[in-house]
């Protein structure tokens, strides 16, 4: 039995949307185990947001209509992303070429723009104080991403993420390239970053000087707070997809538009995900949190490798 | 167009050599010095492995040899040493960078860049190791100039100058692999004499000034 291709892209777009806050659940529990605590249950980002999407909306007094747009809008650049990357199946979608692996960039950094700027508009001083920082940092990230964008360009020929994703499964020399390998370890870095995990800052923490990703939204309430919430567990998603489908496994992922292909690459995209959730579980556990100016030389160190890896290519030893 | 990956040995041999690299700024970046002396452990660790990898791809066995007496020295006696200097000090935690990190690295990067396509001019063809690596040993040894000139501390000198040796050993493998052991040993000993003479510059320095910091010496005069 064969799926309808249109079908099949509205799947990737929904699985990314429902999947993304369990994905936070089992990080949030394998720490907690690590820790030697029992942790919340893996369903517990579900009801945080459905208790969310039940409550009333509050607007800081003065604030524009950017303020209540910005969360949909976020939102919907979250739910237009999954249809231009690799989630389910190895050949390009309909709407897949639409865009390159820059596009896909522009969209997420949009979105985390208009977060920003309905932050800077509530007049709180924490929104702010999130909202500059998340923008100063990101500064920095955005050459590491095109670093590794040009990287993926060099060794594809193209920047189009279903012809990365080809490229690497062709052969394992593929993967073992050092271009490849720096690029990755550099990609990895802006995840961490990105997905606001310990070396830059505690994941939902709220209570410290040093928080970035939490502060921003502090000023929303109920179903917008819940937009921008289920909006960053997407993005971390998709940042993993973009990861693991693209650049580092896209291995399982369905090479005809059977139903059992798709269900097949539905497993393995959550199987894959849990397991970079473990890694990333693990590296929260094992490192201190960073100085805030001690993240420029985070992203310095992520910055070099991209640097290297396209020197490496340039020199036709890469 | 798909670029050709490079074969699994040319692959293989050209990351160890860029691992080299990413471990060289590292030193950069550390700011404790036996964080420093611990990624030199790294980098020499890398450096025996890689000799071994051409050993055994390319058929050289004197390289086995080579690695035995690199581990030895670099992995064993060299840190050895160096701890044991660093444990008569106080734990100084090092404020000795002239310039804040993230530029430091960039500077870095800059010299680095400089040293990859310099060489990439020379035009050598090694018959042992990819010619990639050749640029990547240049790049360690201007990196590990900056190192010891932004570090203004006599361990980070020391470690810059060990490092350096382990670009130099790189270099040596890539354009004179089969180069007689006698004359790859004797290069091992010129490292021996140049960790005896730091080691005896750290102690007096530090018994003369107490501290490991070379900023005070600006201030001698006639």
């Amino acid at each position: 039995m064969t799926l309808p291709l249109p079908l099949i892209q509205a799947l990737q777009v929904l699985i990314v949307a429902a999947a993304a806050p369990g994905i936070n659940g089992v990080i949030a529990r394998v720490e907690a185990r690590l820790q030697g605590r029992r942790g919340p249950r893996v369903l517990q980002p579900y009801y945080d947001l459905g208790k969310l999407y039940c409550k009333e909306t509050l607007a800081p007094h003065g604030a524009s209509w950017v303020f209540l747009a910005a969360p949909l809008v976020a939102m919907t650049c979250y739910l237009t992303v999954p249809l231009l990357i690799p989630v389910l199946t190895a050949y390009a979608l309909p709407l897949g070429d639409m865009g390159d692996i820059l596009a896909g960039g522009i969209i997420l950094a949009f979105a985390s723009f208009m977060v920003a700027v309905a932050a800077a508009g509530t007049g709180s001083p924490y929104a702010q104080l999130g909202a500059s920082r998340a923008k100063t940092f990101a500064a920095i990230t955005e050459p590491v991403v095109l670093f590794v964008v040009f990287t993926v360009a060099l060794v594809s020929g193209t920047d189009l993420p279903y012809a990365m994703a080809e490229t690497v499964t062709t052969s394992a020399e593929q993967v073992v390239r050092p271009a490849h390998l720096l690029s990755a370890a550099a990609l990895f870095m802006v995840i961490l970053y990105e997905t606001a995990r310990i070396p830059v800052e505690t994941h939902t923490g709220t209570n410290e000087f040093g928080m970035i990703e939490e502060a921003r939204q502090f000023e929303h309430t109920g179903p917008y707070l819940a937009l921008l919430r289920h909006g960053s567990a997407m993005k971390q998603l998709i940042l993993f997809v973009i990861f693991l489908n693209i650049v580092v496994a896209p291995w399982g992922l369905a090479a005809d538009a059977g139903l059992l292909a798709v269900v097949l690459a539905v497993i393995a995209l959550l199987g894959k995900s849990v397991l970079l959730g473990g890694v990333i579980a693990v590296i929260d556990d094992s490192f201190a949190k960073l100085r805030l100016f001690k993240i420029t030389e985070f992203v310095a160190a992520a910055f070099m490798l991209a640097v290297l890896a396209v020197i490496t290519l340039y020199l036709g030893g890469g | 167009m798909v670029a050709a990956p490079p074969g699994s040995y040319a692959g293989a041999t050209t990351a160890l050599a860029v691992l080299m690299l990413v471990i060289e700024f590292g030193m950069l970046q550390a700011t404790l010095l036996r964080a420093q002396v611990r990624l030199y452990v790294a980098q020499s660790v890398v450096i025996s492995v890689l000799a071994v990898v051409v050993a055994v791809g390319r058929e050289v066995p004197e390289l086995f040899g080579l690695a035995v007496f690199s581990v030895a020295l670099k992995v064993v006696a060299v840190p050895l040493v160096m701890l044991r200097l660093l444990r008569r000090t106080d734990p100084e935690i090092a404020g000795s960078r002239a310039m804040g990190v993230a530029s430091m690295v960039l500077l870095a990067v800059v010299v680095g860049a400089f040293g990859f396509f310099a060489s990439a001019r020379f035009g050598l063809v090694s018959p042992v190791l990819p010619t990639a690596t050749l640029a990547v040993a240049v790049a360690i040894v201007l990196v590990s100039f900056v190192l010891m000139i932004v570090r203004r501390d006599v361990v980070s000198q020391a470690i810059g100058f060990f490092a350096l040796e382990n670009g130099v050993s790189l270099a040596s493998l890539v354009v004179a692999a089969g180069l007689p052991l006698l004359l790859e040993v004797a290069f091992l000993f010129d490292l021996l004499v140049a960790v005896v003479v730091f080691a005896v510059l750290i102690r007096v320095h530090h018994e003369q000034s107490e501290s490991l910091s070379t900023a005070g010496l600006t201030e001698l005069q006639g």
